[in-house]
Formats: C-alpha cells, sequence, structure tokens
C-alpha cells in the first residue's frame, strides 16, 4: 500500500492530462458551459504606482507627471495612461498591495505562488495552480505564457504539480517550434506512418499487457490534436487590430493573447521586461507606460465587444512598485510597501478602487493586502472555493493558499 | 560462489512459476539494463545463433559499457537533472564511471562524496555545489536518497501519516548537514556551537533541540570550545577558508553509511532498476506500515551487498528477471538516445556548441551532431525537471512532438536503408512476424522505421 506517487497512480494522471493538452473528454464537468479563463499580464522589474494607478502630483515624491480624471468620477491615474482612464469604469484598482520582498529574485517567485507557508516544497504559479482545478473545455494547451526571448515548455512553474502542469511559452508570442510536420514529409507519409506506428503498438499490446502502451498511445493523440489547432498560434493580425494595440512587443503580444483566449486557451500570461527603472527612471516610465496603456485598453475594450469578459479575469500587475523617494540617478528603486495593480473581467466588480496609500504614496493607509489576499480574490473571481481544494503531497493535504487571509472582497462582483 | 548461488536460489525460490522469455527479448533487455543501449543487429544475430545468457551476462559486465551505463543511471539518481557548473559535469562523470568500472563498494563511494568540501578538487563535492546548497532541501534529498525516505513533512511537524518519521529524526539528521558554505566550488563545513532549535508548527509554544543523530542511534554532543578555539585550522587573513575541529558532516558520511536502511535502500533501488518495481515501493516510502514485497529477500540481498555488480549479476541470472511477463520499464533518456543511435546508425559530427535548450526552443536549428548531444536533446524532452526524482514513466504530448516533428528523427528514420526483416533487427531486436512482414508489403521503409522508432516497443524495456 502506498501513500501516492504510484505508478498506476501517475500513469493513469498523466496519460489523461499528457503534458501540454488535456483531455476534454475526462474533464468537462456535465454543470458548467462556459469556462473561465485568465489573463495575466506581468510588468516585470516593478511598474511604478506613482507613474500609473496611484499618482500624487504636487507632493515631495510625486514626479513630473498629472494626475488625470477617469470614466470613474472622483478617481485619477497617470496622465500617461489616458486610455486606460477612459476605461476605467471597467477595472477594479487595488492601491494597497503591501508585500514582503524588495529584490526580484525572491519577490517574484512568492508573489506568484501567492506567498505560500514555507511547507517544504514548491508551490506552483498562478498559471498552474488554477489550470489544475479549473475545468477545461478546449483541446489546447491550458497553460499559455507570451514573453520576449525564447519559448519552449517551462515545467518549473508547476512546482509539487508536476511537469504537466507547466507553461507552454511562445517565444515572442511565436508558435510552438514543433507542431509543424517536418520539412520534406508530406501529409500522406505522415498519415502512412501514424498509421503504422499505431498497428505496431496494437500489436504489442496483444503480446504484453501494461497501461504504459496506452500511455504512450495517448500522449501522440494528443500531439496530434495539438497540431490540427496549430492554426491558433500563428500570428494572423488584421491591420485595424495591429493599429489599435500598437506594433511593439507589448501591443503585438496583448493582441496574440486575446486571439489565444479568444480560441479557448485557459489561462495566458504576457511578460513584459525591462520595467526595473533605477536610473532615469521619469523619462523610461514615460516611454514604457504609454506601451502597456495603448494595448491594455484595446484589450478590455474588446473583450468587452466580444462578451468575454463574461468568462475573462484580467490582472495587471508587477512583483513590487517602486520607491516615493527618487534616487540620486532619478530613479526610483524596488518597493513592497505600497503599490497597485488593476483587475477586470469576470467575477470583478468594475469601478471600484481597494485600499488607500498616504499622502505621499509611502504607505499603506488603508487595506494592506498581500499576495496571499490576492490569491483568493483571483480564485474566487473564476468560481473557485479555495476551502474546497487541497494540494497532495506525499501523502498529506496541503491548503491551496494561505489559511490566514482572504479575498479582497471589495473589488470581487 | 557458494553464496551467490544460494542467493540466487533464494531469488528464484521468491518468485516460482515464472516461465523464462524468448532469446530474442532477453538479448535486448540484458543489453539496455547493463550496457544502457540496444544491441546492434550484428550483435542481436550473434547471440540468437548461439544463446548463453551467462556468457553474454559476464561479457557486458567486463565491457566499459556497463561502466558508463551506471555511471548515467546514477548520475540521474544523485544529481536528479540539475545543470550546474561550479564543477564540470565530465569531470564527475569520469569519476563516477571509474568507481563502477572498479566496482568501489558503494559505501566508500557515498563516504567520500558526503564528506567532500572540495579542497582536494574531487568532483564528488558537484553533489552538493550544483543545486544543493540549501541546509534543508540537503536534507531530504539524503534522506531519500541513501536512506529510503521522503521526510519533506517532518521538516515542520512529525509526518501526519508515517507513524516511523518524526520531526526528531528530520532535526537529527539536519544537525549533522545544516553548517556548510557554499563559496566557489567548495562546501566548507563551518563551526557549530550549539544544538539545532526546531518547534513543531502546530505547537510551537514547545521549543525543542537536538544534535547530530542519526535514526535510531545515539545522538552526537556538540562540544563547547571558547571562542577563537572551536577551529582546527582558522581561516586565512588571505580567505582561505578554516577547517573546524568538531565536523558533523564527515561523522555522518561514516555513520550512515554503516546504517542498516543504506545497504537495504541500495539493494531496493537496483532491484527496481531492474525489475520495475522496488521490494519497497515507492522506493522512498520506506516504513513499517509499506512493508517490501519479499522481506527475507531484501535482507538477504542487503546483508550481502557491498558493490553492485555482484548485486547486478545476481539479479539478472536469476529466472525472475528473465520471466516472460516482466514488468514494462521506460527507457532512460540516455538509453533511448543512444538506441536511436545504435538503430539508425547515427554518424556523429564535430563537436559544435549545441545547447538543448536553444535548439527545443527553435532559437537554434542545427541539430544534435554527437552522441553526447543528442543524449542532452533526449534528457531535455523525456527526462524529469531538474530537482526532481526521475521514477516513473511519465508520457507527454512534448515527447510525442518532438519524435513526430523534429527534423532529426525523421532524417535518421529516412536514411534506414533494407528489408523489413534488417529494420525489425536494428530497432526492435527481433525479426518481424509473418504477419508483421505482411502488414509490410508496400510500405516505403522510413515510414515503417519511423513507426518502430516511435513505438510503444521500442519506448519500453520488456
Amino acid at each position: 500500500m502506498y501513500q501516492c506517487g504510484g505508478l498506476e497512480h501517475t500513469l493513469s494522471r498523466r496519460s489523461m492530462l499528457g503534458l501540454l493538452g488535456s483531455a476534454p473528454f475526462l474533464l468537462r464537468p456535465l454543470a458548467r458551459r462556459k469556462q473561465r479563463q485568465v489573463l495575466m499580464i506581468w510588468l516585470d522589474g516593478g511598474l511604478s504606482q506613482l507613474e500609473s494607478f496611484d499618482p500624487k502630483p504636487r507632493t515631495a515624491f510625486g514626479g513630473p507627471f498629472r494626475a488625470i480624471p477617469t470614466s470613474v468620477p472622483g478617481t485619477h491615474i497617470s496622465e500617461l495612461m489616458p486610455r486606460t482612464a477612459k476605461i476605467m469604469h471597467r477595472l477594479a484598482l487595488v492601491r494597497s498591495m503591501s508585500t514582503k520582498d524588495n529584490s526580484h529574485s525572491v519577490g517574484v517567485g512568492r508573489v506568484l505562488r501567492g506567498d505560500p507557508v514555507n511547507r517544504g516544497v514548491d508551490y506552483p504559479y498562478l498559471g498552474s495552480a488554477l489550470t489544475r482545478f479549473l475545468p477545461n473545455e478546449s483541446d489546447l494547451p491550458p497553460y499559455v505564457w507570451i514573453k520576449p526571448g525564447g519559448g519552449g515548455f517551462i515545467a518549473q512553474h508547476a512546482g509539487i504539480l508536476g511537469a504537466k502542469y507547466g507553461a507552454l511559452a511562445l517565444g515572442d508570442g511565436k508558435p510552438p517550434v514543433l507542431v509543424h510536420r517536418p520539412a520534406g514529409l508530406s501529409a500522406e507519409a505522415d498519415r502512412e506512418r501514424q498509421s503504422l506506428r499505431e498497428a505496431a503498438n496494437a500489436r504489442f499490446k496483444g503480446r504484453r499487457e501494461g497501461a504504459e502502451v496506452d500511455a504512450y498511445d495517448s500522449s501522440f493523440a494528443l500531439a496530434e490534436r495539438l497540431m490540427a489547432r496549430k492554426a491558433v498560434f500563428e500570428e494572423n493580425a488584421e491591420r485595424k487590430d495591429v493599429e489599435r494595440y500598437g506594433a511593439h512587443p507589448l501591443g503585438r503580444h496583448l493582441l496574440r493573447a486575446r486571439q489565444l483566449l479568444e480560441a479557448g486557451v485557459q489561462f495566458v500570461k504576457v511578460t513584459s521586461f525591462h520595467w526595473d527603472t533605477h536610473c532615469d527612471h521619469f523619462r523610461m516610465h514615460q516611454d514604457m507606460v504609454p506601451q502597456i496603456d495603448r494595448p491594455f485598453a484595446a484589450l478590455i475594450d474588446d473583450l468587452h465587444e466580444r462578451g468575454l469578459h463574461e468568462n475573462v479575469t484580467v490582472i495587471l500587475m508587477s512583483e513590487f512598485g517602486r520607491t516615493p523617494k527618487i534616487n540620486a540617478r532619478w530613479g526610483r528603486d524596488h518597493w513592497p510597501e505600497a503599490w497597485s495593480l488593476a483587475l477586470a473581467g469576470a467575477g470583478i466588480k468594475p469601478g471600484v478602487v481597494a485600499g488607500k496609500t498616504s499622502p505621499d504614496g509611502a504607505w499603506v493607509d488603508e487595506s494592506p493586502y498581500d499576495a496571499g489576499h490576492l490569491f483568493h480574490t483571483i480564485f474566487r473571481a473564476v468560481g473557485l472555493d479555495p476551502e474546497k481544494l487541497e494540494y497532495e503531497n506525499n501523502g498529506q493535504p496541503l491548503p491551496v493558499l494561505r489559511e490566514d487571509m482572504g479575498p479582497m472582497k471589495e473589488v470581487l462582483a | 560462489m557458494v553464496a551467490l548461488l544460494l542467493l540466487l536460489a533464494q531469488i528464484d525460490a521468491s518468485f516460482p512459476g515464472t516461465s523464462r522469455c524468448s532469446d530474442e527479448d532477453f538479448v535486448r533487455r540484458i543489453h539496455l539494463d547493463l550496457a544502457g543501449v540496444i544491441p546492434t543487429a550484428e550483435e542481436t544475430l550473434a547471440f540468437l545463433a548461439k544463446p548463453d545468457r551467462p556468457a553474454l551476462i559476464e561479457k557486458l559486465l567486463a565491457s566499459p559499457a556497463y561502466a558508463r551505463r551506471m555511471e548515467e543511471a546514477f548520475t540521474v539518481m544523485l544529481l536528479e537533472r540539475r545543470t550546474g557548473e561550479a564543477v564540470p559535469e565530465a569531470k564527475w562523470r569520469d569519476w563516477l564511471a571509474k568507481k563502477f568500472a572498479d566496482d568501489v563498494p558503494w559505501e566508500a563511494t557515498v563516504r567520500e562524496l558526503l564528506a567532500a568540501d572540495g579542497r582536494d578538487a574531487s568532483p564528488a563535492v558537484k553533489f552538493f555545489v550544483d543545486g544543493r546548497t540549501e541546509p534543508h532541501r540537503l536534507t531530504q534529498d539524503v534522506a531519500r536518497i541513501f536512506l529510503g525516505k521522503n521526510l519533506t513533512c517532518a521538516q515542520c511537524h512529525d509526518h501526519p501519516h508515517v507513524k516511523d518519521w518524526s520531526q526528531a529524526e528530520y532535526m537529527g539528521l539536519y544537525a549533522f548537514l545544516g553548517q556548510n558554505k557554499a563559496d566557489k566550488g567548495r562546501f566548507m563545513p563551518q563551526p557549530m556551537t550549539k544544538k539545532v532549535e526546531y518547534e513543531n508548527v502546530f505547537r510551537p509554544e514547545k521549543k525543542k533541540s537536538t544534535g547530530p543523530s542519526l535514526a535510531g542511534q545515539p545522538e552526537l554532543e556538540v562540544p563547547a570550545y571558547a571562542k577563537g578555539q572551536e577551529w582546527e585550522v582558522p581561516p586565512g587573513k588571505d580567505g582561505t577558508p578554516g577547517v573546524p575541529k568538531f565536523r558533523p558532516r564527515e561523522r555522518l558520511a561514516a555513520d550512515l553509511v554503516a546504517h542498516p536502511q543504506f545497504a537495504r535502500t541500495a539493494v531496493n533501488r537496483v532491484w527496481f532498476m531492474l525489475m520495475g518495481r522496488g521490494f519497497v515501493h515507492p522506493i522512498d516510502m520506506d516504513h513499517s506500515k509499506n512493508p517490501p514485497s519479499h522481506p527475507e529477500l531484501l535482507d538477504a540481498l542487503s546483508r550481502r551487498f557491498t558493490s553492485f555488480k555482484p548485486l547486478v549479476r545476481e539479479i539478472v541470472l536469476s529466472a525472475a528477471y528473465q520471466r516472460a511477463d516482466a514488468l514494462l520499464r521506460p527507457l532512460t533518456p540516455e538509453a533511448l538516445a543512444r538506441s536511436v543511435a545504435v538503430a539508425t546508425s547515427f554518424k556523429p559530427g564535430s563537436q559544435g556548441k549545441f545547447n538543448a535548450t536553444s535548439y527545443l526552443a527553435g532559437k537554434k536549428s542545427e541539430p544534435p551532431s554527437t552522441l553526447d548531444d543528442l543524449s542532452d536533446c533526449f534528457a531535455a524532452v523525456f527526462g524529469a525537471p531538474a530537482g526532481e526524482p526521475e521514477t516513473s514513466f511519465s508520457v507527454s504530448t512534448t515527447q510525442a512532438l518532438y519524435l513526430r516533428n523534429d527534423r532529426l528523427i525523421t532524417e535518421l528514420a529516412a536514411g534506414m536503408k533494407g528489408d523489413v526483416e534488417s529494420l525489425y533487427l536494428r530497432i526492435l531486436s527481433r525479426r518481424p512476424t509473418d504477419a508483421e512482414r505482411m502488414a509490410a508489403k508496400g510500405v516505403a521503409p522510413a515510414s515503417l522505421a519511423w513507426a518502430l522508432l516511435a513505438s510503444a516497443e521500442f519506448r519500453l524495456n520488456h
């Protein structure tokens, strides 16, 4: 008798899921017909709250930019985000994020894992955690990560859940490399060799018992389905969309994200790097904030126009904010004490602002929230009850989220 | 020899009624297990012409391929696919392969491994410095790999389901391993001046403490030295590391290999490797509520165990190993790569700057040109993620996409010429059945070759 991790156990799970695909016929719940989806936009390095969602103009640390009114009366954001200001009635802002780490190496992992209590295991990142629990109706890989640089299959995000819950990374938004038939192999020849492989496996199964053969076969079946849907991964942007989102990486990547969500991918993460502006901060943010403002507003509009906001939850965030104090190189450094993020879409109450910072923006005055609160909020927003869920480690049940934290109720619909 | 025969008889007596596998099954199975690669068509035919199983076993055990095969398996077990560069991988591999070539007692190897500090430039220190410097991770890995106990839960409280595994045992082991400093490929012990203090997370009010202590054995006393007296060799002003007088990790190296659980865990792991299932299974859940399938046999093998070659020989000579209905086991990624290379007559090119991650991400289009590169590529596709044990058959869509659509695999299959019989001999190490000959009529050799390379029969050791 063993607790877990036994061969049959592992095999049955793995043969059902595979690394990339999942088997909808096994996972689809009977009751729910519309699957929940998530878009996470990650501005790596640290978006400045003062130059985005929580401006403090004409204060000691406020910097040179103005605050502008938004579509929500009484709520002002930085003038660097004019398009986002127009859709503020579709967003919920949290201005009182207050987290623990001021280094990227620790902060990124802790925030993306929901600030778990140390139980000697690696908790999964948000995308792996949600795709572990959310019913999936699509035959596309559930967790796709659009990022600058290289792509590939990133198993590390899955932590204790095991490699199958890792992320399929599309380097620079490009399709996964191995979904195309090798050059020089005709469709007919490929079909011939697939049927020969299936026949060989059927004969082998006639001679030898073992679930391994079925498991191996199923991975080829899932690969086949992914290849059949490969058009989803091709870039096919219409010119008017490119104009609205922008031709820069964040613009192209958020447009890709919308297309993948439309196609049914469950969790899409879009990463943008270089937000860590220790020097020349104001010029950098003046250049970079509009790069998120434009495609973000376009994307939120599109989700609403297509009715997707009813099942897609959107998160826009970094691992922390930036110091109110401006350093000697005209930079702002890392500031986990008080920072902002934006939420939108399914399960989120639009047009609200949660939390409040001090008049100079340095500290949280009301409702400090950590990454654990954020995870509770997102789980609730997508319709999951974290108290009914658990992970399993070596026979021991582990809580999925921080038990001493709860959701940020004021932003939940 | 008498003892060996007795053990063999005991293995066979423990598995009565087995039927013997065919010579075709045997020649493939034994090559994969002892040489880490399928036989060539010529080797298969030579054996089928003169099927002397003990002679083939001796030949393979004496070949350099045996040492390499064992080194590859134990590198995966010990390093768990961590890739650090503090100690170059090639040096580690040479060091470990020599242990198997010389059939060094396992206890000597592990003693060297656990006591390593890197000052003598022994590659053994790679075990620590490339990815295992965090003392809790190290404690858990040592317990799992060498004692067959997955003590992770016991870091914070007694194991909730396994009564045998207490937090006291965990912290006792941790106390041996907790004080080291990793720096520039060295893992230097640091002075330990007091016991390790800990608390159960569920009852934090109750503080406890322990010195170094191995399960079931007395706790070592932590000596009290006056300040400044704790060093045998004080750290040099020029940065040369000091050596403390009290070095619990060195003590652990000696005590752990003498612990009864040590030999038992090694035997269980090798049994698992060759038979597809441990006596104790899962192999890291060795506790009283999860008893071994054949306790007397496991005890007998453990008592006799010193080094691997005699143990491996006894197991593969047994009728239990040579049974017709052996459990199906996946080929290791390394064995799969080598077997693809042997089956397709892969011609290694010159050593380039191949990087499996870039290649698989589509950033570099030049395919692996050497056997080592091919092996790296298969390890990235078929192996476990870094830091995870590689002990179960894990299938994935990524693997299937790789075999289907990677250009090199298709090209290697397309390069295979010859009739149906030669394709079956080269890839599956057997002759085709009549039905298979019939089914292959009019089929393009490239299609058939690819189908056999991608078949479950090729993927598994059976």
